[in-house]
């Protein structure tokens, strides 16, 4: 529209109040007027338009248990092994199910029995029979997230604020919380990825689908909020695509790691439009006043030892 | 690209209506600096163009003195380095690590610093709050509006919180800092020269220049606290570690 402006702009100018409309349209549509930047993003998933964020959790009219209890969790997939999840022994109540339900938040202890537990190999299975007894004990319940520490993947989508992208035909750019995952698009995996928390990842759209292909990690993150714990080996595969008539972007994704899990599992998180033309990406500033006030043995934030220069 | 500029100035100058003149030209063709780009350099001490010294005053150039000796004696924490928050501005335009330019989304230009995977998401053709609006919600990096003046983005910033160092020396800055950089590209490289406004500590405007190579071969990499991070050593005045 704007891009006709040049055409349209010699007969506005004799009259004064049609030019007052052009920078009237100038001044509510200016970012029209630069040339539109290429997002490589096929019509059906373009996830970046000015304003749009993508958020994890929307509160719900009334209370909804079932809204609520994928506050910061991931859904279980339609078919197959899922994500650890919580028991009937010990259920689960997140920040956002015991504020709607007027109860108490609880810490998170995996079910070992279900087929996701079982589907544990015994290294990781002892690792989260020892979180466990921290967390019925009310010790070392807080996500890493919390702590400051980089989530890996799938981690990163279970935060429940917005999530913000950037595509270009080169790269898409997950930012949530102050953190920055970078998507280099159509290109294969290194030889040899450095191992990082967030891995390498690479992408490719298929039809309207994003799919991600994630290997590389350097073993310290955790693939969920029950503090499973995975091997250099993970290999994550995300797809995002947009339903609900383009209001919701699904993430399913699929974890395999040879060391860590028998079979293959997946999972999925739903995020909602919403539109803040004012959204600023925030900044990363966790760590800034963040001590173990209450002396509750919280994990120490990272901090660095010695500085890089 | 408001394409009659030329007339629009005219006639809007001759009606009276000068901000629609400047609206107009605020959204003058982008010119395209997008990409991946490094510096070839790092001072711990910012270089005032023109050389010379900070034109500190005489009480902040006692808070300077207290902070150089404190960084130095580990009594004053730089919180940047040691726990990764943010540099705020100008010193994350000293990074000796790579950072990328994006002119998305539509409206915005995205600053995405590999160190400490610093953002900062500049606002086009829009005015910047009043300082009293923008310190209820302070921001290491500040908040930043920005507009093209022909091949020149500027950009201007304020709101910044005042617990950062202007440089890693210790340099202070209070919250009334307000900055202007002009960001182009010359040949294969990209230049920012910064204004510093900051009349609480400054006995006047001063400026300084950043200027990185264009790398669009370099891919960001992950920068967390504590981690073995890129090898740096190729940027002159970077301290061997």
């Amino acid at each position: 529209m704007t891009r006709k402006l040049p055409r349209y702009a010699p007969r506005l100018l004799a009259g004064a109040s049609l030019l007052t409309a052009l920078c009237a349209a100038a001044a509510v549509f200016p970012t029209l007027a630069a040339d539109a930047p290429a997002t490589g993003a096929p019509p059906g998933l373009d996830l970046s338009a000015p304003g749009v964020g993508w958020a994890g959790f929307v509160q719900p009219r009334a209370p909804n248990y079932d809204v609520a209890r994928l506050f910061n969790d991931y859904a279980n997939p339609a078919t197959g092994i899922g994500p650890v999840s919580d028991g009937p022994a010990h259920p689960y109540v997140n920040n956002e199910v015991a504020r709607e339900m007027r109860t108490a938040p609880t810490y998170r202890v995996a079910d070992l029995e279900n087929a996701a537990g079982k589907n544990l190999m015994p290294w990781v299975r002892e690792a989260l029979v020892k979180q466990n007894a921290l967390a019925i004990q009310g010790r070392n319940g807080e996500s890493r997230e919390a702590r400051c520490w980089e989530v890996g993947v799938p981690a990163f989508h279970l935060n429940p604020g917005v999530m913000q992208i950037i595509q270009t035909p080169k790269e898409v750019a997950l930012f949530l919380t102050g953190r920055v995952r970078h998507i280099w698009m159509n290109v294969p995996h290194s030889a040899n990825p450095k191992p990082s928390w967030y891995g390498e990842s690479v992408g490719r759209y298929e039809g309207d689908t994003l799919v991600v292909d994630t290997i590389g990690f350097n073993g310290k993150t955790f693939v969920d909020s029950y503090r499973t714990p995975h091997s250099d080996r993970l290999h994550v595969v995300e797809r995002f695509r947009l339903i609900d008539g383009g209001n919701t972007l699904e993430v399913a994704f699929t974890v395999e790691d040879p060391r860590a899990f028998y079979q293959p599992w997946s999972g999925t998180r739903n995020r909602h439009r919403v539109v803040n033309q004012n959204s600023l990406l925030p900044e990363f500033g966790c760590s800034e006043a963040n001590d173990d006030y209450y002396n509750i043995g919280l994990e120490p934030v990272p901090t660095a030892e010695k500085r890089d220069f | 690209m408001c394409g009659a500029r030329t007339g629009s100035h005219a006639v809007s100058f001759m009606l009276g209506i000068g901000a629609c003149a400047v609206i107009c030209e605020a959204a003058a063709a982008a010119s395209d600096i997008s990409g991946t780009y490094w510096a070839t350099s790092y001072n711990p001490k910012i270089q005032i163009l023109g050389g010379g010294e900070p034109p500190l005053n005489t009480a902040s150039k006692a808070i300077y003195e207290t902070n150089q000796a404190g960084l130095k004696d580990g009594s004053i924490m730089d919180k940047a380095r040691r726990v990764c928050t943010p540099d705020g501005v100008p010193r994350v335009l000293a990074t000796p690590y790579p950072f990328e330019i994006f002119q998305l989304p539509a409206g915005r230009v995205t600053f995405v610093y590999e160190m400490n995977h610093q953002v900062r998401s500049i606002v086009m053709d829009k005015p910047l709050p009043n300082l009293d609006t923008l310190i209820v919600d302070p921001r290491y990096n500040g908040h930043s509006v920005g507009h093209w003046d022909g091949d020149t983005l500027v950009v201007e910033s304020a709101g910044y919180l005042e617990n950062t160092f202007l440089d890693a020396t210790g340099l202070p800055h209070s919250d009334e800092l307000r900055t202007i950089e002009r960001i182009r590209k010359v040949g294969n490289q990209l230049e920012d020269v910064i204004t510093i406004h900051d009349p609480q500590m400054y006995t006047r405007d001063w400026q300084a220049r950043f200027v990185y190579d264009e790398r669009n071969d370099v891919k960001l990499e992950e920068y967390a606290c504590n981690d073995t991070h890129r090898d740096i050593d190729g940027v002159k005045g970077v301290q061997a570690r």
